[in-house]
């Protein structure tokens, strides 16, 4: 079965790549302006109207690459926590990370933004800053917390719950003080909404999701070994603790960029491992490449769905995905042992 | 051959010390049995020795190295452990759990090279998992089970392999298949095998060695006819014990024992 494995994995990436590709393309042709798939080919080719390759090329198509970028980061984020806590229930939302970010930006518009005037052009730069820095704060956080001669699994789970619950009542309170305007932006914000669908944004993420997924994808074996616990990874020679620190940073700064980019989606990085696991098994060299895609497919079509369902009215991304997800996630734990 | 000694070993958890000056020496080639009443600290003391406790104070050599100093990869070359009650991932298959073994060995993007293969393919010839090399590890039996983790860590490659109670929870039959294996890998390989173990006349049957702990202290280190003394027993386990010749392997066989009151 290691070839029947490998093949398993094979046809998963096939499939879901086609899968990608095909909502890709329902994503191009669906909006307030509809372009039949024939058009957007035709676009594609260079053979389309001036304002169908603006729709296109300016706005569905960064929309599209920001919710790949923003799915597949959140997905190998939540992989790697479920694996280094051994734990599949971790995800950066359950830990607190997204809680983080989101309340450095609803610090940002509160303290540092004039109400009316909504985001100016360099608050547009700050803000997914702050999210990062919101992100990664909170993970050092948790990793001071949790540290008690190392970092022991579900110290960290419990601390990052903890954490999750304190970031979030925070969120409230400061929100209630916004103005109405603002009160509406910082939600909409908070359960993920893919704003950030310009090119110029998409260029200062880019390169930093890449860099982090290669690094991942590197350790994807420790994570195998972590996966055994951190006693047999010591046996294996695996210095548990220090990759432990690293793979955290990786999780978190990934996390970080889905949420400046995306806002908190939440559940994503739960649901994408899992449904990644049950088609390829629990080895990272192959459940990292997989859950990615799956997590790329979830956010275009959640993201697709958010934006033609109750036109003209926009759901975030972020509720669309927990929607669906909720339920399949219940399904889960009744099923589970 | 790797040697494994300890020179006054204290160990302890928070306040609490469990060993206290310990001197260790293992001879090289042999299957060890530390053996001991609950709570004795043979399983710290083995924890300790293969660097996955902390000491205290005082120094553990391997190869005449200290092993805290020794990089953690090439401990991993030399000394495999297997923990108590190790746990897979869901859906692992018996071959990922075996070649995980290889770990120490590989580098990089761990791809498996020519020998890394062969040496999982013994390791699954040995262990008789061949068939089941496809099995995800969580759906075999407990005794399948704790073969594919002997076969993970013999397919580590290394001269000394020491196991934390590796018969606990398993029947009479499996219990013995799992002591006939480390035998066989002892003789045919040549490997020094230190192991924690509960049932005193398997100690008796399968070590060459024995070492009896109380309190974190060494009573008697020998022989099995040395060290299945009712004499040495009593010591250890406060009990009174009948001693005989196993009438099949002629080594000590305890037939019978009371509490001491």
């Amino acid at each position: 079965m290691i070839k029947h494995r490998q093949a398993r994995f094979k046809w998963s990436m096939l499939c879901l790549f086609g899968l990608l590709l095909l909502s890709c393309v329902l994503s191009l042709n669906l909006g307030a302006v509809a372009i039949a798939p024939k058009e957007v080919f035709q676009t594609v080719l260079g053979n389309g109207s001036a304002r169908q390759e603006l729709i296109l090329f300016q706005f569905r198509l960064p929309a599209i690459v920001l919710a790949i970028m923003v799915g597949a980061g959140m997905a190998i984020s939540g992989s790697i926590l479920q694996g280094i806590t051994r734990n599949e229930l971790a995800d950066p939302g359950i830990l607190g990370i997204n809680a983080g970010s989101g309340l450095a930006v609803v610090i940002y518009i509160t303290f540092f933004q004039t109400a009316v005037g909504g985001l100016t052009l360099a608050g547009t730069f700050i803000l997914p800053i702050f999210a990062f820095l919101g992100a990664l704060l909170t993970g050092a956080l948790i990793m001071v917390l949790s540290w008690r001669k190392g970092i022991h699994s579900s110290r960290l789970i419990l601390v990052g719950i903890g954490i999750n619950a304190g970031l979030s009542a925070f969120i409230i309170a400061l929100q209630l003080r916004l103005e109405p305007n603002d009160f509406v932006k910082a939600m909409v914000w908070l359960s993920g909404d893919l704003w950030a669908s310009q090119w110029q944004y998409v260029w200062a993420l880019l390169p930093w999701f890449i860099i982090l997924s290669i690094f991942a994808l590197l350790k994807a074996h420790t994570l195998n070994i972590m996966n055994l616990g951190s006693q047999m990874a010591t046996a294996l020679g695996i210095r548990s603790l220090r990759q432990r620190v690293i793979l955290l940073i990786i999780a978190v700064a990934l996390a970080g960029l889905g949420v400046a980019a995306g806002g908190g989606i939440a559940f994503l990085g739960l649901i994408a491992p899992h449904i990644a696991r049950r088609l390829v098994g629990p080895k990272h060299q192959l459940l990292l490449p997989v859950a990615s895609l799956m997590g790329a497919i979830i956010v275009v079509l959640a993201d697709t769905i958010g934006k033609n369902a109750l036109s003209p009215t926009e759901i975030p991304a972020g509720l669309v995905v927990a929607i669906v997800s909720v339920p399949y996630f219940l399904v889960l734990l009744m099923k589970s042992k | 051959m790797t040697t494994l000694s300890a020179e006054r070993l204290t160990i302890g958890y928070e306040e609490r010390t469990i060993v206290q000056d310990l001197d260790l020496d293992f001879i090289p080639g042999q299957i060890t049995a530390i053996i001991g009443p609950n709570g004795c600290g043979k399983s710290t003391i083995l924890k300790t020795m293969a660097r996955l406790h902390t000491a205290t104070s005082g120094s553990i050599y391997l190869d005449g190295k200290m092993i805290h100093q020794t990089p953690a990869k090439e401990v991993a070359k030399k000394l495999a452990i297997l923990p108590q009650a190790p746990e897979a991932p869901d859906g692992l298959t018996v071959y990922e759990l075996i070649s995980y073994g290889r770990t120490p060995h590989q580098s990089g993007f761990s791809l498996l090279k020519k020998h890394d293969r062969e040496m999982i393919e013994w390791a699954m010839n040995v262990t008789g998992l061949t068939d089941l090399q496809n099995q995800a590890v969580d759906t075999l039996s407990g005794g399948q089970r704790q073969r594919a983790w002997i076969a993970m860590s013999i397919a580590q490659e290394t001269d000394l392999l020491m196991l934390d109670e590796p018969t606990t929870y398993l029947d009479l039959a499996h219990q013995l298949e799992v002591l006939q294996l480390l035998e066989r890998i002892n003789q045919e390989d040549g490997r020094t095998i230190i192991m924690v173990i509960h049932d005193l006349n398997q100690a008796s049957r399968f070590a060459h060695q024995l070492v009896a702990l109380k309190n974190g202290k060494i009573v008697k280190q020998g022989s099995a006819e040395q060290v299945m003394d009712p004499v040495v027993l009593k010591q250890v386990f406060n009990i009174d014990t009948e001693i005989v010749a196993d009438p099949r392997t002629g080594k000590p066989a305890m037939i019978s024992y009371d509490l001491i009151k």
